[in-house]
């Protein structure tokens, strides 16, 4: 899920040249609309298996926030990086305080989901049969994030606005509207990451600091902008982080940070820097 | 308009003689005066929930007293700031003493909030009721004999509780244990107490797994797994926050509720989000200082439940009934030093006396104050059941201490109070 939200963050840095932090904020948005949208369709007679189904659509329906957040944003593209990081870090707080109104402060949880699908014994560990639906959800998302890049109009466009983008327009290309739908896609990856994860989880209204921290270290570790070092560097957080809890706790955190600063030194532009796909 | 001199002089005239009405009936226009009591409670992060009911006790406490007539005829008046980062919240603190002028202060749960505040409160000489943030291993050295900071019970009151269960219920029935805690001051400290306590009462276990995750973590995917693979007869854990439910979803999601026993010293505190659907029955749970659902309660706790529910639709948890101690404390501290000194509103120095000692009924029964401003109150825990009406856990049969049993006395170090226990 690490991936949805630093696949967001990168498309939307790599397009539009902004380190949006607000990035957590979707995820925390998608997986308290989430909640939301399961517990109304279940309450209106949804068979349990299908929650998926009001769960996506609660994600997706964030999207109407991407156009209107990118016209606010829209005021700072030529200003510098610390305008934008404060801008984004000011809707983080906002979001932050607008889901503290709406759902309140007490953790919010998505009731009889996370085992409807059973679970399963796999090399003598139990694991929700879930937890396997959100690993293919990811893959599938990435695997489509990648053919859209690479295989449409629509992802050629985008790179070629990432790669130069006054060059880009000069050949008729819609700024706006390339970055309009930029931003709106970086939304939804984010939004639909909190709300696929939200059945194993509760949502809480720090969730979005949280992410956004664990997000910037796999973009570091991938390399700025790069959708593949995305890929790659939630990976390599998620299989840290996992390693060291099993073995030695006390380092979950440094271990994720001495591959950081090791990135940092010796690739300081990360593993896949300058790719767009 | 230009002021002439002679508007200026007619002014100043009569200021002087409003000032010198205004000393006359002085005494009596205090009297109508409210209070003015400052509350410090979280509003954002990890502390929020807590925070809140925090205030709702305080608030509840200042509507009824007031509407019995005040303090010495004295309305509440309740001045709420937000308790944050330690830094920001001393600032708050200085601006209620320096510029509401509260005659105290209440509030704050975060263990690095209140070891901040605990020197300010003795500066600006202003009195601060803690609602908890009082780990005690801190607070002895930075405010070691604190003459304007009134504490909460000790931290370890619950773990060294939950661990007497734990001995009484299941020794000789565990072997290896495995402990997840929040990761400072408050999970370490648990933890360290619930081991010595094993070793007093002679139960000899093996530690397979010690894990650390942060405070509000929302994924313990990982260590979920860590625990299945040490698998663990007994897993400890003094989680409070909203990553309690998560845990336990997530523990129960990887089959680790089927066999293991868990001890969970503290998660009433979040108790409505402990689902039936992944939080087991037979598991020891800890509600603090306040169980809803007591059933021997007063008449007043009833009534306290039964207010919360109907406007919040919640069911309350410990930290209300702090916040409505320290407020019927203050009042009952204020009313005896007063009767000392002959019915005149009593000066700061004596509240502060009256309050060492202090006893009060709280929503939970009768508490008050030590004579080292520790607080002394009942404990609830048990054991969980999925038979109530709710569709989270509840306890049967519930069990209480008092902190008489399972907090350290004055002046005593916690191990070598448990060390000279006769088991």
């Amino acid at each position: 899920m690490l991936f949805l939200v630093a696949a967001g963050l990168q498309l939307v840095f790599g397009v539009q040249k902004i380190l949006n932090l607000a990035c957590g904020s979707f995820y925390a948005l998608g997986a308290y609309a989430g909640v939301s949208a399961v517990t109304w369709a279940l309450g209106h007679g949804l068979p349990a298996p299908l929650f998926v189904l009001p769960l996506l659509a609660g994600g997706l329906a964030l999207a109407a926030l991407g156009p209107p957040l990118e016209r606010l944003l829209s005021r700072i593209y030529d200003r510098d990086e610390s305008f934008q990081l404060l801008l984004t870090f000011a809707l983080v707080l906002m979001l932050e305080d607008v889901i503290r109104f709406v759902w309140g402060s007490a953790p919010v949880q998505l009731r009889g989901a996370y085992l409807a699908y059973g679970q399963v014994t796999l090399a003598g560990s139990t694991i929700p049969v879930y937890n396997l639906v959100v690993m293919a959800a990811g893959a599938l998302i990435a695997l489509g994030m990648g053919l859209l890049l690479t295989r449409t109009r629509f992802g050629r466009i985008v790179r070629a606005t990432a790669e130069n983008r006054e060059m880009a327009a000069a050949l008729g290309v819609d700024m706006r509207r390339v970055y309009r739908r930029v931003f709106t896609l970086g939304v939804v990856l984010g939004t639909v990451g909190g709300a696929l994860v939200i059945p194993a989880t509760a949502a809480v209204n720090e969730m979005a600091i949280e992410v956004i921290v664990e997000a910037f270290a796999v973009v570091v570790i991938g390399g700025l902008g790069s959708m593949r070092g995305a890929a790659v560097g939630a990976l390599i957080v998620g299989v840290l982080k996992a390693g060291a809890i099993a073995t030695w706790p006390e380092v979950e955190m440094l271990a994720i940070y001495v591959v950081v600063i090791g990135v940092l030194v010796l690739r300081p532009a990360g593993l896949f820097a300058g790719a767009t796909t | 308009m230009r002021t002439t001199r002679r508007q200026f002089l007619q002014l100043t005239a009569g200021a002087t003689a409003a000032a010198a009405v205004g000393l006359d009936i002085a005494p009596a226009f205090a009297q109508s005066t409210p209070v003015k009591l400052g509350v410090l409670a979280a509003k954002a992060g990890v502390l929020a929930p807590v925070g809140e009911s925090g205030l709702r006790g305080v608030q509840w406490a200042a509507e009824r007293i007031n509407a019995a007539g005040g303090i010495l005829g004295r309305k509440i008046e309740l001045v709420v700031e937000e308790e944050s980062s330690p830094k920001d919240t001393v600032e708050r603190f200085r601006k209620l003493a320096l510029q509401d002028k509260v005659d105290a202060v209440t509030g704050a749960i975060s263990t690095g909030v209140g070891l901040a505040l605990g020197p300010v409160a003795e500066e600006m000489k202003t009195i601060w009721l803690a609602w908890d943030a009082t780990t005690q291993k801190g607070v002895e050295e930075t405010i070691p004999k604190p003459k304007y900071s009134f504490r909460s019970t000790d931290n370890e009151c619950e773990a060294v509780m939950a661990s007497l269960l734990t001995a009484r219920h299941w020794k000789g029935k565990f072997k290896t244990v495995a402990g997840i805690n929040p990761d400072y001051s408050y999970g370490r400290d648990n933890w360290a107490a619930f081991l010595a306590i094993m070793k007093k009462y002679g139960i000899e276990l093996q530690v397979v797994s010690e894990l650390w995750p942060k405070l509000g973590a929302t994924d313990f995917t990982a260590h979920v797994a860590a625990l299945a693979q040490a698998k663990p007869d007994l897993i400890f854990s003094c989680h409070w926050a909203g990553d309690t439910p998560i845990f336990m979803k997530q523990a129960h999601g990887a089959g680790l509720t089927k066999s293991t026993k868990f001890v969970l010293t503290t998660g009433g505190g979040v108790h409505e989000s402990l689902k039936k659907e992944f939080t087991p029955e037979g598991a020891i749970l800890g509600y603090n200082t306040f169980y809803f659902e007591y059933a021997k309660a007063s008449a007043l706790g009833k009534e306290f439940v039964r207010w919360h529910q109907e406007k919040f639709k919640e069911w309350p948890n410990y930290e209300s009934d702090h916040g409505y101690f320290t407020l019927v404390a203050y009042k009952a501290a204020v009313e005896r030093a007063a009767k000392a000194a002959g019915g005149k509103w009593p000066t700061q120095d004596a509240v502060i006396q009256a309050l060492e000692g202090v006893e009060a009924e709280s929503l939970s029964g009768a508490r008050r104050y030590r004579e080292d401003h520790i607080m002394e109150a009942t404990f609830f825990q048990g054991t969980t059941t999925h038979k109530n009406k709710h569709d989270f856990v509840t306890l049967d049969p519930v069990e209480t201490m008092t902190t008489k049993q399972i907090q350290k006395p004055s002046g005593v170090g916690l191990y070598d109070w448990i060390n000279g226990w006769k088991v």
